[in-house]
């Protein structure tokens, strides 16, 4: 899967301090509505799963099956951009790596989240890499529980990816230069990277890099159709 | 015959097992007059419910067959197909969907969509058939109504809307609000027959306001009309109506309802909603293949004055003969009319036409497109389409799932054995996803199913229907084998000492197709073999695929390419070029790398959520594959593929993991490659009964 390393849109990182978000942080993937955050999510749960990695899917508003399909269309463009030849290998080295955990009608809670990923690890001997969380309402939702999700990946040794919400009529801005909602909750947050639409198509930007300061542009420009880095 | 179509329902009643669908048809075939007095479906009184016809449906409390019905309310006639609930009868289920236009989904008040609701929906989904909800049980402890829709809503991705709210819930349910005339609805009377209307209570009314507002905005997404109405503030209940009818034939709109068919509340308005909002055979589209057009698909017309075409969608053995149900699509049937079975040739005579109501029968002079009938004394298989001989159409076929599983029958004496096999003769023809057939080796009659309930009901069926007592062996999963790459052969197939010779040569290549399960490529040049014996070569590589050679079960998966050979102008005939591609097979299944296959099966878990790790141990322990969990409320629904092998005894295991919480269900999924650990194991169980077999 060499191919897909080089259009990953974590190829953003390869300037970055330590090239990877590294288990124990967080990180989120900022978008505006409709600008293809979930897709650009999954390329990134499939740039861990090619790497053998085991991950968790956590979905807050979508049920297993509708994720499930999400991954599918995007694999099936995979297959077709990168010509990729031993597809029913690579499906199965998916399924066998990923499991997704869905929390319907609110009943996400972190006391939940860690029964879970415990019975994961102790039952059936899945211990992940890595947590995506989608579909967390950042606008409602305390900084207790960013907190709590932090403790969590330390606990679990996991990085965990997020995807938060961006409006275009909120235009608020730290010092720092996060825009909200992450505004406020920046330094429970080790990488923030944002996706927007430019004239050129669609950019993905290196907001936080841990700890260093003054981020020069870093930026790369993603395909529209598949959210594949164009080299 | 109907004597307008636009008043004619075709329906059906899907749901998860022990919803109450058989208690609502009951109460439905009731409030229609077609019979005189309730009975519940495990009868205190000794009688059943009207659609449980067979005797062990009546003693376990399951419906087993679709037992076709006939009703007519409002001016409109409905024929009902009650479906089974069980997963292991999925075939009656497809079958009742494909001749369907539309169903009634019901749904526990109490138990929401369950695992079971997941797959009738997904099956529901495959035919498009379009739906209305009825949450049953609103009288029962634990009742939520909303939670259900909000499930209907997330689970099963459904645009559900109510039609009603509650008056009252669990031991105070006493009827409903109906939002489009926002009324309150009481249903008096021993059986709920009287509908007393009502003033809203005062304290549901800013409730009912709520969720009439709820339905208007999702109805107006189907009609500007109503939008404007909206707007106007001059909402009249027929443009509700018309906007929620458009929703539903559809499919972008699930009308929800709500009752207790049990205690006789909130039925009639589901008939109402089917005769309102549920598509006439003309609305809904159906299409056959067109056999003197290689198969094109054409549009069918719903009129009962063009050609012929029906479907023969369930068989049944009744004491007066085998019972031929068809579904007509176009044209008209009428007594003593010839009939042309299109996959035979054959042609029928149409002795008695019958409607059916559950396990009597009326006779009818004429039936015409959309009806569903009965005919009896037909010899055809279910699946069969009968045309007048004017059109060389089928329907295309009914999507059949492979067996999984297969059990040895051994009747316990010769009676037995006579009556077995009038039996299976039954059963397969009735139902495609069973399967028997004499295992050449031992002598021994081996049944194949869907899954262990499957063959158990058929194996007290013989017994109670055919008086045939049999013992069951084992279980046996039905494994298949497949090439995993690519190998050559070359085989000269020649004996020519004494009498007449034989001689052919068969060269070519064999690798896995990927897709289907048998490929056949000719690829001979220059006559090497000559054409007449180019089929001979497929049949012999065709007898090769029943029985592998690694532990004898059929070869799938398989593309087999001949591209030269060589005859002889006196030795070569048919005989020698099918044992030339035997022994060209032979020689090169084992160079192709052989594997073996299980059938896995998807399997869907819901419990209390307490057990989820408890039940992720079970299937983890079972060789299963967790693909996801999902948590709703206190339930966790988790779906694992697990290979069938290892799910035997399951429903045991699970039921005491979880104080008998739990429930799951599974549907084949797939053949995949079993472990090797296994695949030694079963290799050496094949060589030591080949062993015992020989001595």
């Amino acid at each position: 899967m060499k191919d897909f390393f080089k259009v990953s849109p974590l190829k953003i990182l390869e300037g970055s301090t330590y090239q990877e978000l590294g288990k124990g942080n967080l990180g989120v993937l900022m978008a505006w509505a409709g600008l293809g955050k979930t897709s650009c999510l999954i390329n990134i749960a499939f740039d861990k799963l090619f790497r053998e990695e085991k991950l968790v899917h956590i979905s807050l508003k979508d049920v297993p099956e509708k994720v499930t399909s999400y991954y599918n269309v995007i694999f099936s463009d995979l297959v077709k951009v990168l010509n990729i030849e031993d597809e029913h290998e690579v499906r199965a080295l998916i399924d066998k790596n990923r499991i997704i955990l869905a929390y319907l009608k609110e009943s996400f809670d972190l006391t939940r989240l860690r029964g879970n990923l415990n019975n994961l690890v102790k039952e059936i001997d899945f211990t992940p890499d890595t947590l995506i969380v989608d579909g967390l309402d950042f606008a409602e939702t305390g900084r207790e529980l960013f907190e709590g999700l932090r403790r969590i990946a330390q606990e679990f040794q996991v990085e965990v990816w997020l995807s938060a919400l961006t409006h275009r009529h909120i235009t608020e801005v730290n010092e720092r230069g996060i825009p909200f909602p992450c505004n406020n909750l920046d330094d429970l947050f080790s990488l923030i990277i944002q996706l927007s639409s430019s004239p050129s198509g669609v950019l993905l930007e290196l907001l936080k890099d841990h700890d260093r300061k003054g981020i020069s542009d870093a930026a790369i420009r993603l395909d529209p159709n598949n959210f594949l880095a164009v080299e | 015959m109907v004597d307008d179509i636009q008043y004619l329902r075709n329906i059906g009643i899907s749901a998860h097992i022990d919803a109450g669908k058989t208690t609502l048809t009951e109460r439905i075939l009731y409030y229609t007059k077609r019979i005189l007095a309730v009975h519940e479906v495990k009868g205190k009184d000794g009688v059943g419910a009207k659609m449980d016809s067979m005797d062990l449906e009546k003693e376990r409390g399951i419906t087993i067959s679709s037992a076709a019905t006939y009703c007519e309310w409002n001016r409109h006639k409905i024929n009902i197909i009650d479906t089974p609930g069980h997963v292991d009868f999925t075939i009656e289920v497809e079958r009742a969907l494909r001749v369907l236009d539309s169903s009634i989904l019901v749904l526990c008040a109490v138990g929401g969509v369950q695992s079971q609701s997941i797959t009738v929906d997904r099956q529901m989904n495959r035919y498009k058939v379009p739906r209305v909800a009825f949450i049953n049980k609103c009288d029962r402890a634990g009742a939520d109504p909303y939670r259900v829709v909000g499930q209907l809503r997330e689970r099963l991705n459904h645009n559900a809307v109510l039609m009603q709210i509650p008056i009252g819930l669990e031991g105070d349910f006493s009827g409903v609000i109906d939002l489009v005339s926002m009324k309150a609805i009481y249903f008096e009377g021993p059986f709920g027959e009287d509908l007393k209307e009502g003033d809203i209570p005062s304290h549901l009314l800013d409730e009912a306001t709520l969720k009439r507002e709820e339905l208007l905005d999702a109805a107006s997404m189907f009609s500007d009309a109503l939008m404007e109405a909206i707007l106007d503030g001059s909402v009249r209940e027929e443009l509700i109506h018309k906007a929620v009818r458009k929703g539903t034939i559809s499919r972008q709109l699930t009308p929800v309802f709500i009752g207790s068919a049990y205690k006789n509340i909130g039925v009639q308005p589901v008939l109402d909603a089917v005769t309102n909002y549920l598509p006439s055979p003309p609305e809904v589209e159906n299409s056959a293949l067109d056999m003197d057009q290689e198969e094109k698909e054409v549009l069918l017309s719903s009129n009962p004055d063009d050609p012929l075409v029906s479907l023969a969608f369930k068989l049944e053995v009744t004491p007066y003969g085998q019972l031929t149900y068809l579904r007509i699509y176009q044209g008209s049937i009428a007594k003593g009319d010839d009939l042309i079975n299109t996959r035979t040739r054959k042609k029928i005579k149409v002795g008695r036409l019958i409607r059916m109501h559950a396990d009597e029968m009326e006779d009818i002079p004429r039936a015409g497109a959309g009806d569903i009938v009965a005919l009896f004394g037909v010899d055809c298989f279910s699946g069969d389409t009968f045309a007048d001989g004017r059109l060389n159409y089928t329907m295309t076929s009914i999507f059949v799932p492979e067996p999984v599983i297969s059990l040895t029958v051994l009747p316990k004496d010769n009676k037995s054995n006579t009556n077995m096999a009038k039996a299976l003769n039954r059963f397969i023809r009735e139902d495609p996803t069973f399967q028997s057939q004499v295992d050449r080796e031992s002598g021994q009659t081996i049944i194949s199913g869907m899954g262990e309930l499957h063959l158990e009901i058929y194996v007290e069926r013989m017994k109670r229907e055919f008086g045939a007592e049999v013992d069951t062996g084992i279980p046996q999963v039905a494994y298949r084998e497949a090439i995993s790459r690519r190998a050559e052969f070359n085989y000269i197939h020649k004996k020519q000492t004494g009498g007449a010779g034989q001689y052919g040569r068969v060269a070519g290549y064999m690798e896995p197709s990927g897709g289907s399960n048998y490929e056949f490529i000719n690829q001979v040049k220059g006559g090497v073999i000559p054409t007449e014996f180019i089929s001979a070569v497929d049949k012999g590589f065709q007898s090769c695929l029943k029985k592998g050679r690694l532990i004898g079960f059929p070869v799938i998966r398989v593309r087999i390419a001949v591209n030269d050979g060589q005859h002889h102008q006196v030795d070569s005939s048919e005989r020698a070029f099918v044992q030339a591609a035997i022994g060209a097979f032979k020689q090169a299944y084992l160079k192709a790398k052989p594997v073996i296959l299980e059938p896995i099966m998807r399997v869907s878990v819901e419990c209390p959520s307490e057990f989820q790790g408890n039940v992720m141990a079970s299937i983890n322990q079972r060789r299963g594959l967790i693909m996801s969990s999902a948590e709703d409320g206190v339930f966790t629904t988790i779906e694992a593929d697990v290979p069938l092998a290892e799910m035997f005894g399951y429903a045991t295991t699970l039921r005491s993991l979880t104080q008998g919480k739990a429930e799951f269900t599974m549907e084949f999924s797939r053949y995949a490659k079993v472990p090797e650990s296994i695949e030694e194991e079963l290799k050496l169980t094949y060589k030591e009964r080949a062993r015992r077999g020989a001595a």
